[in-house]
């Protein structure tokens, strides 16, 4: 695999993973492809970002790594392989993983300010989540959740009270809290700030960052909010239609985006000092129960050729540290030894300044 | 501590007023009715015999004294309250001179004790099996069981209690169908209870029956809303223990509903079961209802009436109290 840091531990090497919605009615089955052919790695320490418009398939990526999937949604090939694992997760009994949870692998799910049980004090959910994953007596446990959350700038009155008497900021807060109370080795946190206001999104990030940093555990982070990105991730994987399609260091994507459609999301950034009108894209995203032939973007695509219909492009190395999934960035040997080539690269720097 | 004293402070004013509004109410019905107790009275005594007119005026005031019939509606209805402070409803007027108090009070323990048992188990036993039905959807005998409630629930209860009547007073004659106990027997003791509980066992599973269908549908619908709910998803995510997310978890969120409806099936025990009662010849209240209407005796109607009033009011008050312990969202609502 073309790792992006080869120097660094890998903590998480996902490979060519396939997960489908598979659904029959009436004797006929239907596939939606939610995530097609995803390869990546997140190295330790890592804050690795997913990019993408709503229904590229960001959260059932990360609901499928951190096995966090049931039905219809099933995962149809590929390995997902943690470092502090001997086997794929999906090999594991339901015993084994549930004791790695919160360990070594927890989850901030989306709307993660609705996640704690209304009827229980915050306290309660702590010792539901962490107690029997921490192996400590309930004494030594509580002075560590409060320690951590003192580390984490909260308040240990939070434990008594119910989830309805904290504002939603909060909510997510201790939802993080809990999240990395175990000090796990990796961490996947799905849009944690989309619900939010900018100023308590600023304060949640800085949190979340601050959690990821003291503990030194890796992280995989979700927002279609490319600022977000810019403030928290230090890679950036761009998601369409199931698939990655961009994948670089986050000031690498941002000054320099391959893919057309990375082109077009950055371009459509508001920036400082720049009045020029936004181009759109026309069309929309595809449905993924009738994926489009080839490329999944060819539709929208101004560079579209002819083998963007019919092939389907691999992730490959552009430069080192970057891969994109695109016949006009990376030349395709047809079977026939031809070589074949953007039509006009030049095109596409007018995109971006 | 503050907001919950004022809550039940609240709450309780409010059951006074629930409880005046409704026996107010009772009141007025029972005393526009076209049917004179007075006039019944008097017909039902002259009908074997002439009386002299200034006797049969004697006699009417004398009824009229004793119905508290005397005075002006205003002073009737003040007497009316005046009695009832007293926990008085009068003299019953069919079984002159039983006051209505001691009527109510022999019929009442025989209903209380059937139905709130009766509720209590059908609640307990529907919402148990409803639960893991909608947390564990896959299981066939689950399943199973949802059919079967859902087939009996749309069925009225009296008609499950002819049926078993038939089967068992009949077909296989092994219980008894008739009465709340067997006659001619001590009154204390441990025979006297197991007749009581014999004697039950019919009126009581018709109830059960057809009552556990209907929490079972009910809950097994809460509980399929609850489990997509983001917080049994994350804990089940979190591997929190199975049985802590079915309790604390699932159960415990869908039962604050479920709780209220049963306080109303209790309040609503006192006029709930009147067919069972008669069905199964039951001594209950429902049978003493039953019978004052047809008699017109109004007076053990509003007594019976004011009872089931204050019940009603009292369960939800109860209901109401305690359901800040369930769920401690409803304190700041």
């Amino acid at each position: 695999m073309t790792g992006a840091n080869g120097s660094k531990k890998v903590m998480l090497a996902v490979e060519h993973l396939r997960a489908y919605y598979v659904m029959r009615y009436f004797g006929t089955q239907r596939e939606v492809r939610a995530v097609d052919d995803i390869s990546l790695e997140v190295g330790r320490n890592e804050i690795y970002g997913l990019a993408g418009e709503s229904s590229s398939g960001k959260t059932t990526f990360v609901k499928t790594i951190a096995a966090a999937i049931r039905p219809p949604l099933t995962v149809v090939g590929g390995s997902i392989r943690y470092s502090f694992l001997d086997r794929d997760i999906y090999r594991l009994d339901r015993a084994a993983l549930s004791s790695i949870r919160w360990r070594h692998l927890s989850y901030i799910p989306q709307g993660s300010m609705n996640v704690l049980n209304p009827v229980r004090r915050v306290r309660e959910s702590f010792n539901d989540f962490a107690l029997p994953h921490m192996g400590l007596p309930k004494q030594q446990f509580s002075n560590a959740v409060i320690a951590h959350l003192e580390r984490l700038q909260l308040k240990p009155s939070v434990l008594d009270a119910y989830p309805h008497e904290l504002s939603g900021g909060m909510r997510q807060r201790v939802a993080i809290a809990l999240a990395t109370v175990c000090r796990p080795d990796f961490i996947i946190a799905d849009e944690p700030t989309t619900a939010l206001d900018v100023v308590v999104q600023k304060s949640v990030l800085e949190l979340i960052r601050e959690a990821q940093r003291e503990i030194g555990s890796s992280m995989i982070f979700v927002t279609h909010d490319m600022a977000v990105h810019a403030n928290i991730s230090d890679r950036l994987g761009i998601m369409y239609a199931g698939r990655l399609v961009e994948e670089a260091p986050t000031a690498e994507v941002f000054r320099n985006p391959k893919h057309p459609y990375t082109q077009h999301l950055i371009a459509s950034l508001p920036r400082i000092g720049d009045n020029s009108p936004r181009t759109a894209l026309t069309g929309a995203p595809p449905s993924m129960a009738d994926p489009p032939s080839g490329c999944r973007f060819h539709p929208r695509c101004p560079l579209a050729m002819d083998i963007c219909r019919e092939l389907a492009p691999e992730m490959i190395a552009a430069d080192p540290h970057h891969r994109v999934a695109c016949h006009a960035v990376n030349p395709v040997v047809r079977p026939g030894g031809e070589q074949m080539f953007a039509k006009n690269l030049g095109q596409r720097s007018g995109l971006v300044q | 501590m503050r907001t919950y004293a004022l809550y039940f402070v609240s709450r309780l004013a409010q059951f006074v007023l629930v409880v005046f509004i409704g026996i107010n109410v009772a009141y007025l019905i029972t005393h526009l009715t076209p049917i004179d107790p007075v006039e019944q009275a008097i017909s039902s005594v002259t009908m074997f015999g002439q009386s002299s007119p200034e006797m049969v005026e004697v006699m009417r005031k004398a009824l009229r004294e004793l119905y508290g019939l005397e005075g002006s509606a205003p002073q009737q209805y003040v007497t009316f309250w005046k009695r009832l402070a007293t926990g008085d409803f009068g003299p019953s007027l069919s079984a002159f001179p039983t006051p209505v108090s001691t009527l109510i009070w022999q019929a009442l323990p025989w209903t209380v004790g059937l139905l709130v048992c009766s509720t209590l188990i059908a609640w307990m036993v529907g919402n148990f099996l409803g639960g893991l039905a909608g947390y564990y959807r896959r299981n066939i005998l689950l399943k199973a069981l949802g059919i079967v409630a859902m087939s009996l629930q749309p069925i009225p209860y009296y008609i499950v209690a002819f049926i078993l009547l038939i089967v068992f007073g009949f077909l296989w004659p092994v219980l008894p169908i008739s009465g709340g106990a067997e006659m001619n027997i001590d009154r204390q003791g441990f025979a006297f209870a197991a007749s009581i509980i014999q004697h039950s066992i019919l009126p009581a599973l018709s109830l059960v029956l057809v009552g556990m269908g209907a929490w079972f549908i009910g809950m097994r619908s809460l509980v399929s809303n609850i489990v997509t709910e983001d917080y049994v998803t994350y804990a089940e995510l979190g591997g929190v223990d199975r049985r802590r997310i079915l309790f604390s978890y699932v159960m415990r969120n869908a039962l604050s509903p479920q709780v209220t409806g049963l306080a109303l099936s209790l309040g609503a025990i006192f006029n709930g079961a009147i067919i069972t009662e008669v069905v199964f010849g039951y001594p209950g209240l429902g049978t003493l209802l039953v019978r004052a209407v047809n008699a017109g005796d109004y007076s053990l109607v509003l007594g019976i009436t004011s009872v089931s009033i204050i019940a009603v009011a009292a369960a939800i008050l109860v209901i109401d109290i305690i359901y800040p312990l369930l769920d401690p969202r409803v304190v700041q609502g």
